[in-house]
């Protein structure tokens, strides 16, 4: 047993809460159980942060912490001013510097169990040495202070590191919490053990022969090996990968028929191909909550934006087979997305703040609320592959010379129309008692309020356009929304506000072929039968058609009217170049139809002013019948000079650019929604007030109140990536640093609030934070600098005399063994095989079904059993029927943010690698391969496969084991080569070097 | 201090680090312990967490909360929804009031298509000395009377099937939490090394939702179930894949042998070696497997009893899942599932949305007997006394039609049954208004239904807990009730 001497304690000059933390590591490093009842190995100075806070987390907040609906007897542990309050019994909990007076220490070890705390049913008794810390933090002053994690890292630590390189100030921040325990770490590792550790930790493969031929060869640099694998295309499907368990990727809905999510293939080729690019964190943070909402989308170098792929990371969730409470259903899909963006950026778990406030963090439910209504005022929505940038640019070029036509037919018409006599205006039609509600009237210029989304239905209506005959003005448009507003071809989509149906009917009419009309509750998307497939309408007809929606099961719900120029079938949007909408008008209405008046506009106006107001996209309805009637009536000039080749430009400008009609589920942004307090989580009990919408104010620096008119979502982004955020940056080096060793340095890499572990280096944690955003938050600069410590190239031998302190590994004297993932497990047998493709992107190949997979929503084709030899990142996830090899070793199933996966060692993965079909093919393949080389020697091919599986040639002993092996067979039973030479490889994939990195 | 991923259970799964402090004791001690979630009694990880009990030698659950009355558990999953007034909740006045709409407020349903009140097309009569009504469905099962605990103000809190039946497995209404069989093995390990502790018998249609109903959820894969099914592989990569003259025995020896020698360099890693360990556990497996599918050594009067002599196919198949769910708790695994024979490709599970009658009968047909010849096989083996035998679905049905001649989902009310340990025979528990929509006294929910059967297997549902993304998480969430009115 080790004893913390005062020495070991004092060696740092640290701000004051570094101090802390790395006294704290001092003391958390001893041996489990190390017993400390006396007092003597309690730290000089107790921390709050590191010594009390987590005894009270666990002992004592659960009945007297944040959350006061079930707090007991009105106390508060979590508060200085409420810990030494007085208390109702007249006494204090918490008396600073009088522990004999102090209330809580009485009760602690109290014999009445009555009295005693926490009470004994609750199984939570402290022991001497918790008791014995409390007792030295009151003596010394009970002092408070905030949650580690919830202080944003000191920027000084960056200057105290300034004299050396980044991996050397790692090296420095690791080798510090060793002084008095640690004399020497083990050495370094192998070339053979570093290259084969860097090309899997990097790449999620094995080092090829070629690339273990060229570090033989030549003088081995480390550095350069470092540079080769981060410039590998496969290191971004590594990196790709670890993201993807934190957003829960998957391709499918899950629930009863497991739908497909429409192009979720293409938000894992988006990673893959940021992270080869370095996109830096920042901005991909922003992609994926508001990548919809740039000013400036991001493309690749084919202009192709890449921005709006990231709001799949929304779309990623469950999705729910006709469920018959579509509010309960919302608020289920919503609190799936709050919980897994608060633990995927910020490693918080705001989704405990739904029913009450957070037991342990300082997260309100209000919080909680806040960003529910930035989920509430989020749609999802179909989004097309494609440059609308570049299309977007040109669009405008074009709008810009519609409206030059317009000036100038108005210019030579002027002096007629100066001329005329004025009209007394009126709408034709008179008002009558309105029993309807026109939820948007198209007849007139503008779009009513609702949002044009995507290309297609452009900025306005099409009144008032200019029909062309042989190069000469035949007409005017009438007023209606139209999905080729620039021709066909483009996708978008026709948004209502928000409303609430409060009538038996909602009434559309439209025209096109072919076109989709549906009224989204709650945000339901999977509308069908048996419920809600009356909800959806195809437009499939020259003439004007009113479409009656029947409303009248589901009053008082908020709804919206979204209108595409294409279909849904299986859920999937579908849209060709020919498909096109229009619509006249919506509204809501109880009975009969009825066909709403036009709106009433009293105002005289000139001929010359109704010529103005059309030129400039004002006039109404009624004024351009005037100016149809006026131009079938008169000898009007129907062209002007320049008139042929405005139009030839516009059509220059809008021809070339049709969309892709390739789709992807992503989100856009609906109309500002602030929600109520669902009381106990309750949809149906809800607060009078509502939330208005914020990010954790006690947490993430910032508490402004967010005012968008749209969701928020870009808001919200940015209050994470403030720099007053205490989180962000440290949530995702702790992630990198956890992919590179094992561990985190925050073992709970999605959780960094008062129930998570302390940071094992608080001060290297923060000093990478600082270091990341300092270097553009590049997340291969940190992977750089990370495995160019010494740390990172250590041998995995834990030496003799280290092992008493760093057993477990946390002290980083050695390297942690670990298990490598599903993923690196499938690949590496792939590629020793010689059977890898390692073909970029693309659709997912189909998942390979076993007999035992079986349910509803089971794919009618099987897919290949080898994953036609893809990288496992390309293989289908579907929520219902997940890979079995995958599963076997522990990949995730994705309903929230796993960060960190589990590592269990059960017989399943034993009989597979003994049994399944998939590995004795691959066995097969790889011997077939090794007998094609007819001059090697069996010693030659036992160090060609030794060289493939573990980048390292046989010992002597183990050359002679595999001879014995492979001629014992031979000699005994006469069995041809390939079959011995198979299971000979079959026995390569089941050695535990094989699945382990050491 | 707690810490992500570790429990608060009765029973500690293993991590990293714990099998690093485990495999102090080397080899040997590994290779005896139970991979699947089995106990870790041999050798005890280091004193940091509160030291874990002996197993007994009659394999009862180790440090239970409480002594208890089960030792395993037979869950019998009637997928899709029994219609409770057609079987266990017999409603008079459904035939006075049929094909009149209903006097009562409807809420929404499933399909919406809700039609006339419809009288059950089957009478009702009473079996054993409890006095029990049962209708002419369930006539063997029946007769059983008086050793069942039937509940029939059974509520849920879904009317959609995935919903219902993850809520029913889980707990929770989502995908990715932990199945109750996953709990149970987690808060008491399994008494058999060599088979898993949580089994599915699959009898051919696996509930929508699909195989996560089975799953482990956050809790460690150990814990998920090993699904069974008929037929040639019963356990996925169960048969040995080698030949003759490619012997299994001898590449693992030869795997050994080189594996030691290897990490015996390399300086030991309890990890590593436990995996190693592992396969000498698949090896074991292998051979138990085909051994508990043979029912050669059973008599003829058994395989009767269950119904293997039947003329229905589907009666012989679900009894040879009863007879194999025998089986296995015989030897030690603690939670066995049974999913529904597909009787007909027309007929979805229990889900009669149209033709009742014909769906009920036959699905009936196939179940009744063999869960009669279940109950008195157990009872007579004495097993019944340690056996918590389960029956519910996942809803129960409308009173009133869907269409015609069907009926939809109801959550509001329906019936279930338990027997054997713990559980006193004869009780009827909770009551339906007249027509058997709403539970109109004792309502049970689910949470109810998980913390009784936790209870009892020895297991105070409040204090089984797991910890994982900041919060401890519990089969009951924070709810449950143990229903002591059915207990003996």
């Amino acid at each position: 047993m080790f004893k913390i001497t005062q020495k070991s304690i004092l060696v740092f000059s640290l701000p004051l809460i570094f101090f802390g933390m790395a006294l704290f590591f001092l003391y958390a490093c001893k041996e489990p159980n190390a017993s400390n009842h006396s007092g003597e190995n309690l730290p000089d100075q107790v921390d709050f942060n590191f010594h009390i806070k987590p005894i009270l987390v666990q002992k004592c907040y659960l009945c007297h912490g944040p959350d006061p609906s079930s707090r007991e007897a009105g106390l508060r542990l979590d508060r200085y001013e409420d810990a030494i309050a007085l208390l109702e019994s007249g006494n204090k909990a918490i008396v600073p510097g009088k522990p004999s007076r102090s209330e809580l220490l009485k009760r602690i070890h109290h014999n009445d169990p009555e009295i005693r705390m926490p009470p004994p049913s609750s199984n939570l008794e402290l022991n001497e040495e918790e008791l014995a810390l409390l007792q030295k933090w009151i003596k010394q002053g009970a002092n408070y202070e905030p949650h580690w994690a919830f202080v944003p890292p000191d920027p000084k630590i960056l200057d105290t590191q300034k004299e050396l390189p980044p991996s050397k100030a790692i090296d420095r921040l690791i080798s510090n919490a060793w002084k008095g325990k640690v004399n020497s770490p083990s050495g370094r590792a192998s070339d053979e053990a570093l290259i084969r550790r860097l090309s899997f930790l990097l790449t999620g493969l094995p080092p090829s022969e070629e690339e273990l031929e060229k570090a033989k060869n030549g003088t081995f640099n480390y550095e350069d090996w470092v540079d080769h694998y981060l410039d590998s295309p496969a290191y971004g499907e590594r990196w790709a990968r670890h993201w993807m368990d934190v957003v829960r990727y998957a391709e499918t809905k899950g629930h009863e028929f497991d739908y497909i999510i429409q192009g979720a293939w293409k938000y894992r080729d988006y990673l893959i191909k940021a992270f080869r690019e370095n996109v830096p964190y920042d901005q991909l943070l922003k992609e994926h909550i508001a990548g919809d909402l740039l000013n400036a989308p991001r493309e690749d170098a084919q202009g192709m934006v890449q921005s709006h792929y990231g709001t799949m990371f929304w779309a990623m969730g469950e999705g729910t087979h006709s469920p018959v409470d579509l509010r309960k259903d919302e608020s289920d899909r919503i609190d799936n997305m709050i919980d897994v963006v608060s633990k995927s950026f910020q490693g918080i778990t705001v989704a405990c703040a739904k029913c009450h406030d957070h037991k342990f963090d300082p997260v309100p439910t209000t919080d909680y609320y806040a960003l529910y209504g930035i989920l509430e005022g989020t749609r999802f929505t179909p989004e097309v592959d494609g440059k609308q940038q570049a299309q977007l640019q040109d669009l405008d070029r074009a709008q810009h010379l519609r409206k030059e036509i317009r000036q100038k037919f108005a210019e030579h018409w002027g002096n007629i129309a100066d001329k005329k006599a004025d009209f007394q205006l009126t709408s034709l039609e008179e008002s009558q008692d309105q029993v309807m509600e026109i939820l948007g009237d198209f007849r007139g210029q503008t779009l009513y309020g609702w949002k044009s989304d995507g290309l297609a239905f452009g900025p306005l209506t099409v009144l008032g356009e200019p029909v062309f005959a042989q190069g000469k003005l035949k007409t005017l448009e009438e007023g209606r929304a139209s999905s080729a507003y620039f021709g066909k071809g483009r996708f978008g989509a026709l948004r209502s506000a928000d409303f609430v149906t409060d009538k038996d009917f909602i009434g559309v009419r439209a025209r096109g072929k072919t076109g989709t009309i549906r009224i989204v509750m709650d945000n339901f998307q999977l509308i069908r039968y048996p419920i809600y497939g009356g909800l959806e309408q195809k437009v499939d007809t020259e003439d004007w058609k009113d479409l009656v929606f029947d409303v009248s099961d589901w009053k008082g719900r908020k709804a919206y009217i979204e209108v595409f120029p294409g279909i849904y079938k299986n859920h999937q949007y579908i849209q060709t170049q020919e498909d096109e909408v229009e619509v006249q008008f919506a509204m809501a209405f109880d009975g009969e139809w009825q066909t709403p008046p036009h709106p009433r506009d009293r105002k005289k106006r000139t001929m010359s002013e109704i010529l103005d107001r059309w030129a400039a996209y004002q006039a109404s309805a009624y004024e351009v019948s005037q100016l149809n009637k006026w131009l079938r009536e008169e000898e009007l000039e129907r062209d002007f000079p320049e008139l042929e080749g405005l139009t030839q430009k516009i059509n220059e400008l809008e021809s070339p650019h049709s969309d892709t009609l390739t789709f992807f589920s992503g989100v856009t942004d609906g109309f500002a929604r602030e929600s109520p307090v669902f009381i106990r989580g309750n949809h149906l009990e809800l607060s009078e007030e509502v939330v208005e919408r914020r990010f954790l104010p006690e947490i993430s620096g910032t508490g402004t109140i967010i005012e968008s008119k749209g969701s928020g979502r870009k808001e919200l982004a940015e209050a994470m990536l403030d720099p007053r955020n205490p989180l962000t940056a440290r949530v995702m080096v702790n992630r990198i640093w956890h992919h590179l060793f094992g561990r985190g340095i925050v073992e709970t890499v999605d959780n960094f609030g008062l129930q998570g572990k302390l940071p094992s280096h608080p001060e290297l944690l923060d000093y990478l934070a600082l270091l990341f955003v300092q270097e553009d938050w590049s997340i291969k600069t940190l992977i750089r600098h990370i495995v160019m410590s010494e740390a990172f190239q250590r041998s995995s031998t834990l030496l003799e005399e280290n092992k008493e302190w760093d057993a477990t590994g946390v002290l980083l004297t050695h390297y942690p063994i670990r298990r490598l993932e599903s993923e690196a497990i499938r690949d590496a047998i792939l590629m020793v095989s010689g059977n890898l493709d390692t073909l970029s992107y693309g659709p997912s190949v189909p998942i390979h079904l076993t007999d035992f997979m079986q349910g509803r929503g089971r794919p009618s084709k099987n897919g290949p059993i080898d994953g036609n030899g893809r990288r496992s990142v390309y293989l289908e996830v579907r929520r219902n029927f997940l890979s079995h090899f995958l599963r076997t070793f522990d990949f995730p199933t994705p309903f929230t943010t796993f960060g960190n996966r589990d590592v269990t060692n059960v017989p399943d993965q034993s009989l597979l690698l003994m049994n399944d079909p998939f590995i004795i093919r691959q066995a097969e393949i790889m011997a077939e391969g090794l007998l094609g080389d007819k001059e090697a020697t069996w010693e030659d091919r036992v160090q060609k496969i030794y060289k493939r599986a573990f980048a390292r040639l046989p010992t002597e002993r183990e050359l002679h084991a595999a001879g014995e092996f492979i001629h014992s067979r031979t000699q005994d039973n006469g069995v041809d080569a390939l079959e011995v030479w198979k299971s000979y490889c079959h026995t390569i994939f089941n050695m535990k070097e094989f699945i382990y990195l050491l | 201090m707690s810490q992500n991923g570790k429990p608060h259970g009765l029973y500690t799964p293993m991590s990293r680090r714990e099998m690093l402090e485990v495999c102090r004791c080397g080899f040997g001690a590994i290779a005896f312990m139970g991979m699947f979630g089995g106990s870790l009694g041999a050798c005890k990880p280091g004193d940091s967490r509160p030291p874990l009990s002996e197993t007994t030698s009659k394999g009862w659950p180790k440090t239970p909360h409480h002594i208890p009355r089960a030792k395993n558990v037979i869950f019998l999953y009637m997928d899709g929804g029994v219609s409770q007034v057609d079987s266990f909740d017999p409603k008079p006045r459904l035939a006075k009031e049929n094909g009149q709409d209903p006097k009562f407020k409807v809420d929404a349903t499933q399909f919406n298509d809700n039609g006339k009140i419809l009288m059950s097309p089957w009478t009702f009569k009473k079996y054993g000395e409890c006095g029990m009504d049962v209708s002419e469905l369930f006539p063997n099962i029946a007769s059983c009377a008086d050793d069942l605990a039937l509940i029939r103000s059974m509520v849920s809190n879904f009317p959609e099937h995935t919903n219902a039946n993850y809520f029913l497995h889980t707990g929770s209404g989502l995908q990715g939490r932990p199945s109750m069989g996953s709990w149970v093995n987690y808060g008491l390990g399994t008494e058999n090394s060599n088979l898993p502790g949580y089994v599915v018998l699959d009898g051919g249609l696996v509930p929508p939702g699909g195989i996560d109903n089975f799953k482990n959820g956050f809790l460690p894969a150990n814990y998920q179930a090993t699904i069974m099914k008929a037929g040639a592989e019963p356990v996925a990569n169960i048969n040995p894949y080698e030949t003759e003259r490619d012997p299994q025995r001898e590449k693992l020896e030869f795997l050994k042998q080189v594996e030691q020698e290897r990490f015996a360099s390399q300086g030991s890693s309890g990890e590593v070696e436990a995996a190693i360990a592992n396969y000498e556990l698949a090896y074991r497996m292998q051979s138990s497997v085909p051994e508990l599918t043979e029912f050669q050594a059973e008599s003829k009067a058994t395989k009767s009893l269950y119904g293997l002599y039947d003329d229905d196919p589907h009666t012989r198949n679900y009894g040879s899942q009863c007879l194999m769910a025998r089986r296995l708790i015989e030897r030690g695994v603690r939670f066995v599932e049974l999913t529904c024979p597909q009787v007909d490709p027309s007929i979805d599970r229990w889900d009669q949305h149209n033709n009742l009658k014909d769906g009920h009968a036959r699905n009936a047909h196939a179940v009744d007997k063999p869960i009669a010849g279940l109950l008195k096989d157990l009872k007579s083996r004495g097993l019944l006394e340690e056996t918590l035998v389960v029956w519910t679905g996942e809803f129960g049905r409308t009173p009133f039609a869907q269409g015609s001649n069907g009926r939809d989902h109801n959550p509001s009310a329906f019936s279930m049954w338990m027997a054997g340990a713990g559980i006193r025979g004869g009780t009827i528990y909770g009551q339906t208004d007249e027509y058997g929509y709403r539970v109109v006294e004792n309502p049970v929910s689910i949470h109810d239904l998980h913390a009784t059967l936790l209870h009892l297997l020895g297991i105070d549902h409040q204090r089984l807990t797991y910890h994982f993304g900041g919060r401890d998480f519990r089969l009951t969430d924070v709810h449950g009730h143990v229903i002591k009115s059915i207990l003996a």
